[in-house]
């Protein structure tokens, strides 16, 4: 019984985990080698689709530490990574409160506008409270991307949800 | 669905201000937080610079323990191919072990003649040549915003800001941050590295400008140059941060130049410990 209830737990903490882990490893979803403008924002979907689905496992303290962590190994000034997480957070808090059933395409539609949402914030602020030059096709392409996949990692996360975690939504 | 939920102002002051069991904080409580620490460190406080050059020390050694799975696989891959190639891999590289001993004599012969020629020319000092830190990269995250990389060595061992960084003598990027036990290097395809450079028999000047992509390229040429394949292209040192001469690589057709090292594939590199001659980035 206890056996299984510490698995529930780590199955449980997965999506956290997974998000710690992008944060601070050096894999990177920016695969420049196979396809050169192609890159990713794999935490920002994470975020997303937890919040919506099951906030209790992706607690905002969290996801805070993990933007910090982020802008650590990254090199980008401190807590502009978790300002645009929390953003994410903020639309994602907003969209289920407002919201009784979503599906796919809902959720699509609404990452949309988190995701613009967090990209402005941060590409505001850096661009004019930091030295850091960023490109304007590479952010492009990476929102591009990231929404486009959305349907991808929704799928992934939803089969996860249902085989580990349970198919409740908050 | 509850009456409260149709209101908008309630939703969006609850989406703000909202805790819970596993929520601990509220998200514009975290917001606040988030910004004091981007102003604190954008406007570099000393006790913010303090306290990041110890938590990137801590959290760029996290990062090089949680990384060693992603470095394990395909060093396993390569140690399975290398040990079937041994025997012929031993073969060729006696031979060319007999040629750089060859090599090296007259390398010996020639950096003299070098050292005393620039002595006669009393134009640089020679000394600078052998301070250098032999240092390993810790972090390689590829980002599709700053293309950078963390190594092992810091301002203990004397690294400053500006600092040129160099693999088998060939330029990689410079020192942007120093922490106690590691740095930030600065790769030449970063969108902020900008590197004067000269090339061909005409010593043309140029700026070499990263791109964010992997081949930077050659800007603020004169009118109407026409790029020619394979022309080495070297620092010209003409921004007193890396060594005139340094050879950085090789042109293109197309005004990129195809780098001698490849960024992606930084184990070790080399500190120059040079101080700039003046501040940087």
């Amino acid at each position: 019984m206890a056996k299984g209830n510490i698995v529930n737990k780590l199955f449980a903490s997965g999506p956290l985990i997974l998000l710690y882990y992008l944060s601070i490893s050096e894999i990177d979803t920016n695969l420049e080698k196979l396809f050169e403008v192609f890159s990713l924002n794999l935490q920002i979907i994470i975020i997303y689709f937890w919040i919506i689905k099951r906030p209790n496992l992706m607690g905002t303290g969290h996801i805070f530490l993990a933007g910090l962590i982020n802008d650590v190994v990254m090199g980008f000034p401190l807590g502009i990574s978790s300002l645009s997480y929390l953003a994410v957070c903020f639309v994602g808090n907003y969209v289920r409160n407002k919201s009784v059933n979503t599906t796919i395409a809902s959720d699509w539609f609404t990452f949309l506008i988190a995701l613009l949402f967090a990209n402005l914030l941060f590409f505001s602020l850096l661009n004019n409270f930091s030295e850091v030059i960023i490109s304007y096709t590479k952010i492009g392409y990476n929102t591009f991307f990231t929404l486009f996949l959305f349907p991808v990692f929704w799928f992934l996360f939803h089969l996860y949800q249902i085989s580990f975690i349970g198919s409740q939504d908050a | 669905m509850s009456v409260s939920r149709d209101d908008y102002s309630i939703a969006f002051r609850s989406a703000l201000l909202q805790r819970g069991a596993s929520q601990k904080f509220s998200i514009f409580s975290l917001i606040i937080v988030a910004l004091i620490i981007f102003f604190l460190d954008v406007y570099g406080f000393t006790v913010v610079k303090t306290a990041r050059s110890f938590i990137n020390d801590v959290v760029y050694r996290v990062t090089y323990l949680a990384s060693a799975p992603t470095r394990l696989f395909p060093g396993i891959n390569q140690g399975i191919a290398g040990h079937f190639n041994l025997k012929k891999e031993n073969e060729e590289l006696r031979k060319v072990i007999e040629r750089y001993k060859a090599l090296d004599l007259n390398l010996e012969y020639i950096s003299n003649e070098n050292k005393n020629l620039k002595k006669v020319l009393d134009t640089e000092d020679v000394r600078s040549v052998s301070n250098v830190v032999l240092a390993k990269v810790l972090v390689d995250r590829n980002s599709p915003f700053l293309k950078s990389i963390i190594i092992n060595k810091g301002s203990k061992e004397g690294i400053i800001k500006g600092m040129p960084v160099t693999q088998n003598k060939y330029l990689v990027g410079r020192i942007v941050e120093t922490n106690y036990l590691s740095s930030r290097v600065l790769l030449l395809n970063d969108l902020n590295s900008r590197i004067p450079v000269t090339f061909d028999e005409k010593s043309t000047q140029a700026i070499l400008t990263g791109g964010g992509t992997r081949k930077p390229i050659l800007s603020y040429l004169p009118e109407d140059y026409e790029f020619k394949d394979d022309i080495t292209v070297f620092a010209s040192g003409k921004d007193g941060i890396f060594s005139a001469g340094t050879p950085i690589g090789k042109t293109k057709y197309t005004g990129e130049v195809e780098l001698f090292v490849d960024p992606n594939q930084l184990s070790f590199v080399t500190v120059n410990l040079i101080k700039p001659s003046k501040e940087v980035f």
